[in-house]
């Protein structure tokens, strides 16, 4: 946070959010990051205009943003901007490993909120990263984290209000075995996450998730198609279905002769983001 | 010359005790200077004193302080701009330290020394704490040879205290460690082994072969419960990952009674707690059928439940041995119950049963044995009579979680040895049975209290063979030495097998097991005696062997207390008790469906009425008898033996269907939200909205 002239970094400019702010810089924070084109999805606005929002926050110290991978830019939110939101979670821009899984998640969240049963019921996504929080860094080997889940508030307007989801999205295949122990445990679970150990599994309660969604790339689809029929009677509490369009990173495209080089390009992406606006 | 020899003689000792003077005002000096390295290191070994800790303890804390040390000598590189001033940066602060407390800014001289003297004065007090349990360990330090003694007893006391605080804080012993290992409890000390707050038992070994020895009254039961719990915490979830078998847990209370009753209740509430969704209750709660066996173990099993003679008596040995076989191995297939059974004693059903097809020899051994047959079946019949109808079915061991099977062998041995014989023989059937003939592979601990008194038709050192070959855990209790089992040479044997560990409470008689720990070096050293009561400094030491576990010491445990030994070292273990919670209420109705033949897992079947008393009737039964095991096999003689009927229509052929294992849940996984039986809301509009029509495959 220290400038290159050496100077103090300026305090966090305080200013007016709009409703729109609030919302998109609360799903940013959930989800590690959004590039920019799924964060216009979220805003409901052009993709220009998002641009122009994820500036904003950039200048009020909200946000980074930059060229993680191909396609649009990533934003994340800054220390600042996570306390803003007041979410406990560390700081870091999403990790170039899980860029395309991150997207494969924030598109399922997009497309499940775009459904009419998913608003009129006020459906409540509990994002990977705030189960992930609870358990306060316990993470152990054996405990496997959805990547997302799904709460439906008791007397919604749907035929399975009360239930809980848990999302996974699989992009590349594992094995199946792999797989069937992950459904089992997801299935099985009683207990929230962050719990005590001896209420993750307790006999006689109602498990958490009552079903679990799956959400495939073409690849790794059979494998979990496997994995369900082989996993018995607990297989009708799992749904199966394609990632939403849209969920697929950009193509990369080959670097083109006279092209400006990755570091160019983040240079000029400091200075469009000091000018107010995001290249 | 005598005065020239006394002066010099004075100035000698003069000069002796100027010198041990100026030494001691060094020291004082330097330890003055180092005030705050001093205070720490003081205050540190007398803390590892009062609480008996080890000074690997002190060591650990003073690591702990290097993120401290190195963010403060980082501070002050960035604050000055120069490296130089983080090396002397100690020295500095504690020139600063002497400043601050010179003009009274004693907090501010605190504050500037801290970051350099909590460290130091750590791993000092660490090396003052090392150098005085070594001193007394070799017998140098102390006043007197004695002080080594009173020194060890002290700490033992205070490493007792602090272990019962730690049990006694809430939460900080779980049932299990992260890495699935079973906490103990606190440990009080260790001779061999790691030391460590909390003594973990990895889980291989409670898959091993474990004994427990301890008097009544020692905390024997709080430390079955603890490892029983533990073993299925841990199992269920492995089971849960995907990394293990579901467990099985089958614990064989030889000594029966009330007493075994309150423990059999006691160890199902604190097993609900460790995820444990049934516990059957042998033979009072729950049945298991004998008549699950297969055919040739059954007969063998038979056998084996009836006292037999020598000498003369070993022709009716035979005798029986021959209508048993042919009664269970009948064409129409093995006996569904003990009345069953009974019936086909009899040389008219017999002959009917192998009238048809080509059985010559066993119609001519029929015939030769019908005048004993009739003794035969009232041999049986009385032994059915006494060991009540815990065997005669339903149920077997998949049914439950665990099972807690009672048997009196302190009011009826006799009736307690067929027992403990007929169910070592089913659970090793249970345990062999391959997966696609109704079997499931699971790990299993089995575990025998007082298993000597009942032992006498089954040696223990053949249930270890037959557990081991099948890959059976055994833990084994008793109350002593002796009660292991019958001879010195089978005791050595369980003892010297027991991979998994033994686990040694109060006894009167430890020596035998102390001594399979082994001996470890010791200095031992001499002191010369000046005079009385004043020991000098000056001594021969050499190295002896000194017994890993002092028998004294075992004498002398408290409740609760128990030492583990395991690979030539012991961990002193103060055990902490669990609390079991209420008594499980019954599941809802329609959680599981239960089939007519074989309760469905997590329900077990309940224990029959004795023989004699009518039976209640199953739903759906139409006409009371035993199942029908073999449909293709030709029907069996009725009752009476005049001549063969029907084959009896049993509960199986009548009852609701038996569902299959996919309908079965899987042991760790919870009930269904919505019930099994009932189907959940479909949300393929919601999905197909969101996501695309899916394709039909």
């Amino acid at each position: 946070m220290i400038p290159a002239d050496g100077a103090p970094a300026p305090p966090a400019a305080a200013g007016n959010l709009a409703g729109r702010d609030v919302t998109g810089l609360l799903f940013a924070a959930e989800m590690y990051g959004v590039q920019l084109d799924q964060l216009a999805a979220v805003l409901g606005v052009t993709e220009p205009r998002a641009r122009a929002v994820a500036a904003r926050w950039r200048t009020r110290r909200y946000a980074e943003s930059a060229r993680l991978g191909p396609g649009a830019p990533w934003i994340w939110l800054t220390r600042t901007g996570l306390a803003s939101c007041g979410v406990p979670y560390a700081q870091a821009p999403p990790a170039l490993s899980r860029l395309a899984h991150i997207r494969a998640v924030v598109a399922v969240r997009l497309a499940l909120e775009s459904a009419s049963g998913y608003r009129a019921a006020g459906a409540y996504w509990r994002s990977e990263r705030r189960l992930r929080a609870r358990l306060g860094g316990r993470v152990g080997l054996r405990e496997h984290i959805p990547d997302g889940e799904v709460h439906w508030p008791d007397g919604a307007p749907v035929a399975w209000a009360g239930e809980c989801w848990a999302i996974e999205v699989e992009l590349t295949p594992k094995t199946v075995s792999r797989t069937i122990a992950i459904m089992r445990e997801l299935l099985s679970r009683t207990g929230d996450y962050g719990c005590a150990a001896a209420d993750v599994l307790v006999p006689g309660l109602p498990p958490r998730h009552t079903r679990a969604l799956y959400l495939c790339s073409a690849a790794a689809r059979p494998t979990v198609i496997r994995a369900r029929d082989a996993i018995g009677s607990t297989a009708a509490r799992i749904e199966i279905r394609a990632l939403p369009s849209g969920a697929a990173m950009a193509p990369a495209v080959p670097p083109r002769p006279g092209k400006r080089s990755l570091r160019q390009a983040g240079a000029g992406q400091q200075d469009a983001g000091k000018h107010g606006t995001t290249r | 010359m005598i005065g020239r020899y006394v002066s010099l003689l004075a100035v000698r000792a003069a000069a002796r005790g100027a010198l041990r003077l100026i030494r001691l005002a060094i020291m004082a000096a330097l330890i003055i200077a180092a005030a705050p390295v001093s205070l720490v290191a003081a205050a540190s070994a007398a803390t590892a004193w009062l609480r008996g800790w080890a000074p690997g303890r002190l060591y650990r804390a003073a690591a702990c302080c290097a993120p401290m040390i190195a963010a403060w000598l980082a501070a002050t590189e960035f604050a000055t701009g120069s490296w130089r001033a983080a090396v002397a940066a100690p020295y500095l602060a504690w020139l600063a330290m002497w400043h601050d407390a010179a003009a009274g800014r004693y907090p501010a001289a605190a504050t500037v020394i801290a970051p350099a003297a909590i460290p130091v004065g750590l791993v000092a007090g660490g090396l003052a704490w090392s150098y005085r349990l070594r001193s007394m360990h070799t017998g140098t330090g102390g006043l007197s040879p004695g002080s080594a003694v009173a020194f060890d007893l002290r700490q033992w006391r205070h490493q007792v205290r602090t272990a019962r605080a730690r049990i006694t804080a809430p939460g900080s012993v779980p049932l299990t460690s992260q890495n699935g290992a079973v906490v103990a409890g606190a440990v009080i000390r260790a001779v061999g082994h790691r030391p460590g707050l909390l003594a973990r038992i990895p889980y291989p070994r409670m898959r091993s072969h474990q004994v427990v020895i301890g008097t009544t009254g020692t905390g024997k039961t709080t430390l079955l419960l603890r490892l029983w719990a533990g073993f299925m915490a841990t199992a269920l979830q492995r089971h849960a990952a995907g990394a293990g078998r579901p467990p099985l847990l089958v614990v064989l209370d030889c000594k029966g009674g009330a007493d075994a009753r309150r423990i059999a209740d006691r160890a199902r509430r604190v097993l609900r707690g460790a995820g444990a969704r049934a516990t059957a209750i042998w033979p009072d709660e729950a049945s298991l059928s004998l008549w699950a066996l297969p055919p040739r173990q059954l007969t063998t099993t038979l056998l084996d439940l009836i006292e037999h003679g020598s000498g003369a008596a070993a022709y009716y040995a035979d005798v029986m041995d021959a209508v048993v076989a042919l009664a269970v191995e009948a064409p129409c297939g093995p006996p569904a119950s003990a009345a069953d059974f009974l019936t086909r004693l009899e040389p008219g059903w017999l002959s009917l049963a192998y009238a048809a097809g080509e059985h010559d020899a066993e119609l001519a051994l029929i015939r030769s044995s019908a005048r004993q047959a009739g003794d035969i079946g009232l041999r049986f019949r009385t032994l059915f009579r006494r060991l009540g109808g815990g065997l005669d079915g339903p149920g077997g061991f998949g049914d439950a979680d665990a099972w807690y099977c009672i048997l009196e062998g302190t009011a009826e041995i006799a009736v307690a040895e067929a027992q403990a014989r007929a169910l070592t023989d089913l659970l090793a059937s249970y345990a062999a049975r391959l997966p696609d003939r109704g079997g499931q592979a699971r790990e299993i601990l089995l575990a025998v209290d007082e298993f000597s008194a009942v032992s006498r038709r089954l040696p223990i050192w053949q249930l270890y063979e037959r557990a081991r070959s099948l890959g059976l855990a055994v833990q084994v209790s008793a109350q002593s030495w002796q009660g292991l089992a019958a001879d010195d040479d089978e005791r050595y044997r369980i003892a010297a097998s027991a991979d998994g560990g033994i686990w040694l409470l109060r006894t009167p008689h430890p020596e035998p097991v102390t001594g399979l720990a082994g001996s470890r070096k010791l200095v031992d050293t001499t002191r010369r005696l000046l005079g009385v009561p004043v020991w000098g400094h000056q001594g021969t030491s050499r190295i002896r062997l000194a017994p890993v576990v002092d028998p004294a010491l075992i004498r002398s445990l408290d409740v609760g207390q128990a030492a583990y030994i395991y690979r030539g070292g012991v961990t002193f273990v103060q055990v902490k008790r669990l609390v079991g919670g209420p008594a499980a209420l019954p599941g809802p109705a329609g959680v599981t469906v239960p089939s007519a033949g074989r309760p469905a897992r997590g329900q077990v079947a309940p224990a029959p009425p004795a023989h004699g008393q009518p039976a209640p009737p199953a739903p759906g039964d139409s006409a009371p008898g035993p199942p029908a095991r073999d449909p293709a096999a030709p029907a069996p003689p009725a009752r009476g033996g005049s001549a063969p009927g029907p084959p009896a229509r049993g509960p199986s052929a009548s009852g609701p269907p038996v569902p299959g294992p996919a309908a079965v849940p899987r042991p760790g996984m919870a009930r269904a939200p919505a019930g099994s039986g009932q189907s959940l809301p479909d949300v393929g509009e919601l999905l197909d909205e969101a996501f695309g029509t899916e394709a039909s495959p």
